[in-house]
């Protein structure tokens, strides 16, 4: 009986890592397809950057910048779709743009999808400034002379003939922006080189990847409040009380962090099995 | 008796009229006083500070209004109000050295920005109104202009302790020179490099080097190449294999240099090839991918990881332990540190990619600056103690003294 | 410099080097391509094993910039509709890189299962916080364990703000140690030269 025991221990220990995929795979699957809408508890920093938005008077301009590529679109592209809409809701003037260039095809079309649902209008309720490349060079730029750094909108238009920059001339001039993050360039250069020379409100969206690394930022104060992920999107979702990708995602989440979690537990039951049996064969 | 009654009623008259005499005086109201128009120090211009001294009846009832003009003739324009409980110089983030105002008067910066633009060099003439809505007061103008500063007050500390820090660099540098055997403590990562290169000549395979997802203007992609040059000694010294692909151009001519002078070095030019560093492309996932394949295709016995990096790096750890080769990371990545820590042999954890080279080279320089650095933390740890002691007695006292001490180590941003 | 002196002066010169960088980059990008195409080129001149896939970068290389060329750069066109680039981007490049991301998922399960052992009491400290955490970010843990999302939440907060912190504190000394050896020369081993 031992070999046997023995010899499953280890081969549970020692699992070919396909068989985790196959769980994993279903344990996403299973959710999507029947959702059953567990409950969403609302974090303090999503619903800082809600709150935030909510303080705004109408007509105060907001700053999105979808740094974000086509890989973390699934996590960060649902953020964007709830700021837009809260924005859009709240009359705000909206600018777009994006600090990463696989990123503009993306950031366009939510920007333009969204205006579109909520009847806005191009130049004069919000533009989509597109690319530039310098990456943290492009923040200091805009901090300076934004219509230096973006003469004419994605679409040509000089930014001057548009209704909706009408005040803007600077970063100064932005009352919120919010940078929507993958990498770099993003949070940390919005801080570094926006915020922190040219004194406007910052919040930030992220991975869950990257969420953890900024919670320093978060708790200094450097940032008003985070949007976390696919789980953070779906807080945001919650609070406008509209029900989108991220709310639906959320059951395959919870599904696939248990099984984690159930994996960990079961490989840790073998690894305390196969340590006894170690030592009992060392004793006898 | 008459003359007590008398006395008494003439007193209770007075008792009571007198808070009403002073509604009276109140209510003509007072100009601010003290008041002072300057430009903004320590900014980069278009912006100038108001300062006045904050009255005894200020409350959010009354309202302070700034107007500003061209000429002292006006026409003025409104451009601030605000209620007299807002705009202190306490709210403002400054040390003590560089307070313009008393703590509890008021202060306002005016800055360029939406409707009002301020151009540095040009004179403004800006009066201060007070207004408790039936009556207002106001200031006599006054000129001022603004103007860029070419020094933060502010960050005096900061730069002060930059140059403490640089000369004890320098002195360590020194230091070590004169006595090159100092101690450093054992990095396990590290031992392995030999270990590794060792197997990979054994087994017949090459050793995989990655720089990292940054650019060389990154400190850690600078240290990750630095580390290459002693990596690519060793390998040419065991004339083993070396595969080092790339996602910045500029990475990998550097790259190219180093790894041919590591070569020259060691006395192997002949075994250098310049397609042992090569560019895939700056696409973070597509490089994953590439890079990926190489480990499965040339099963590599050892890989390094070090540099910067993002979300691939689980991707291309989890790859490299598929592939069977022993792994050793480095990176000052905080939030990619957990993933290399699960997958990898031996992790460099932050400042160790730093230490690195110093380890490796045991170069009297370098280990000098690790002795600087130990310096450097020894101090920083001292002040978050003195820090919290200071708050924490400041908290239970009721008092700002010590304030003066613990704002030497804060960051004015 | 930009820290200490807040002149337009100096923001002028980070922005003139930043701009600088740039300019260098696209010429260095000159020098990515040639490395990539004579890497790729030798391999299917020596008919190497595996060959076939520099072919299909190579036909992925010339498709993408014909349909970018074609469409000048842009997704749609004047009438809103997909270009060839853009139907290049939204159907090849966006799902290949969403598939490459989500990959995370299934390595970070079998890293966890591979790694999370309780070795050591800091191997298992390390695995009752990972177990908490993923506990309490999701809304079945905390549906189930109302308290979870609290931990975490604290855990994140405290303990992982503080670790990060101390991590940061001796990256940014040890950077700032490079920087000081790069100024004054005494590092110059990342420019391919040998120590002072």
């Amino acid at each position: 009986m031992k070999p046997s025991n023995h010899s499953i221990v280890s081969m549970m220990l020692t699992i070919d890592r396909r068989y985790i995929f196959v769980l994993i795979a279903l344990a996403t699957l299973i959710p999507l397809l029947n959702p059953i809408n567990l409950p969403i508890v609302i974090s303090p920093e999503v619903r800082a950057v809600y709150d935030h938005m909510e303080s705004l008077p109408e007509g105060a301009v907001f700053l999105l910048s979808m740094d974000f590529d086509p890989a973390s679109k699934p996590e960060v592209y649902p953020q964007a779709i709830s700021l837009l809409r809260h924005a859009f809701k709240k009359n705000m003037k909206v600018i777009g743009m994006t600090l990463v260039v696989t990123g503009t095809g993306m950031a366009e079309e939510v920007i333009a999808t969204v205006a579109e649902d909520m009847g806005k209008i191009n130049g004069i309720d919000y533009t989509f400034l597109g690319w530039r490349p310098g990456a943290s060079a492009v923040i200091l730029s805009m901090g300076q002379d934004l219509a230096g750094t973006f003469p004419q909108d994605h679409y040509g238009t000089p930014i001057d003939e548009l209704f909706v920059m009408e005040h803007v001339k600077t970063l100064r001039d932005v009352d919120y922006a919010v940078s929507l993050a993958a990498g770099f360039p993003g949070i940390d250069e919005w801080y570094i080189y926006g915020k922190d020379k040219y004194q406007f409100e910052l919040g930030g969206g992220s991975t869950a990847v990257m969420a953890p690394g900024l919670y320093p930022r978060l708790r200094g104060g450097q940032i008003n409040g985070l949007i976390g992920g696919l789980r953070g999107a779906a807080e945001y979702e919650k609070l406008l009380d509209q029900s989108g990708k991220a709310m639906a995602g959320m059951d395959a989440q919870s599904a696939t962090h248990f099984v984690i979690i159930v994996l960990v537990i079961l490989c840790n039951v073998f690894y305390a099995i196969s340590r006894q049996q170690k030592r009992g064969w060392r004793r006898t | 008796m008459c003359k007590r009654i008398v006395s008494f009623v003439f007193t209770v008259v007075v008792m009571f009229l007198s808070p009403l005499a002073s509604v009276v005086v109140q209510a003509q109201l007072q100009p601010p006083q003290d008041f002072r128009v300057m430009d903004t120090p320590n900014d980069g211009g278009r912006s100038l500070t108001l300062g006045w001294r904050a009255s005894t009846f200020d409350g959010p009832s009354l309202q302070y209004r700034v107007l500003i003009a061209m000429a002292v003739e006006g026409p003025y324009q409104e451009v601030a109000a605000f209620s007299n409980n807002q705009h202190f110089q306490k709210d403002t983030k400054s040390p003590w050295w560089a307070h313009l105002f008393e703590q509890n008067n008021h202060r306002f910066d005016l800055k360029s920005g939406g409707q009002l633009m301020l151009s540095d060099g040009t004179p403004y003439w800006v009066k201060l109104v007070i207004d408790n809505g039936m009556d207002s007061s106001e200031t006599q103008p006054l000129s001022a202009t603004s103007f860029p500063n070419f020094f933060n007050w502010a960050q005096a500390n900061n730069l002060l302790l930059l140059i403490l820090f640089t000369v004890a660099v320098l002195f360590s540098i020194l230091r070590a020179r004169k006595n090159p055997h100092g101690f450093l403590r054992r990095i396990e990562g590290l031992d392995a490099v030999e270990e590794a290169i060792g197997r990979a000549t054994e087994m017949g395979k090459p050793i995989l080097y990655l720089t990292g997802s940054a650019a060389m203007d990154n400190p850690s992609t600078i240290a990750a190449t630095v580390v290459l040059s002693e990596v690519a000694k060793k390998v040419s010294a065991y004339e083993a294999g070396l595969i080092v692909p790339h996602r910045d151009p500029i990475v990998l001519a550097i790259c190219q240099e180093i790894t041919k002078e590591a070569y020259t070095q060691t006395g192997h030019p002949d075994a250098y090839k310049t397609e042992m560093n090569f560019y895939i492309t700056d696409d973070q996932f597509s490089y994953t991918a590439a890079v990926q394949g190489i480990m499965l295709r040339e099963r590599p016995a050892a890989i390094f990881m070090l540099g910067y990096y993002y979300a691939e790096s689980l991707l291309l750890a989890e790859t490299g332990h598929e592939a069977g080769a022993i792994q050793i990371a480095g990176t000052d990545a905080d939030h990619q540190l957990p993933f290399f820590f699960i997958a990898c042999d031996y992790t460099l954890m932050g400042e160790e990619l730093y230490a690195a080279s110093a380890y490796l080279s045991r170069e009297p320089v370098m280990v000098g600056t690790l002795r600087a650095q130990d310096m450097g933390k020894a101090v920083l740890l001292g002040a978050l103690i003195l820090g919290v002691a200071i708050s924490t007695i400041g908290e239970i006292f009721q008092t700002e003294t010590l304030m003066y001490v613990a704002q030497v180590f804060y960051d004015f941003k | 410099m930009q820290y200490y002196v807040p002149h337009p002066a100096s923001e002028a010169l980070l922005t003139s080097a930043s701009n600088w960088m740039i300019i260098i980059g696209g010429f260095a990008l000159i020098l990515g391509l040639v490395s990539l195409i004579q890497l790729h080129m030798n391999r299917i001149q020596r008919n190497v094993e595996g060959w076939g896939y520099s072919g299909v970068l190579f036909a992925a290389m010339f498709v993408m910039v014909i349909a970018g060329i074609l469409a000048g750069g842009e997704n749609l066109d004047s009438e809103r509709e997909l270009t060839g680039y853009g139907w290049t981007y939204s159907y090849a490049m966006v799902p290949l890189q969403g598939t490459m991301f989500s990959l995370l998922a299934f390595f970070v399960a079998s890293a966890a299962y591979r790694a999370f052992r309780a070795r050591t009491k800091e191997a298992a400290l390390l695995l009752v916080a990972a177990i908490l955490m993923m506990w309490g970010r999701v809304p079945l843990g905390e549906y189930l364990w109302a308290f979870s999302g609290d931990i975490a939440q604290w855990i994140l907060n405290v303990i992982n703000s503080s670790v990060r912190r101390a991590i940061l504190i001796g990256v940014s000394l040890g950077m700032i140690a490079l920087s000081i050896k790069i100024i004054f020369g005494i590092e110059r081993m990342y420019l391919g030269g040998k120590k002072e």
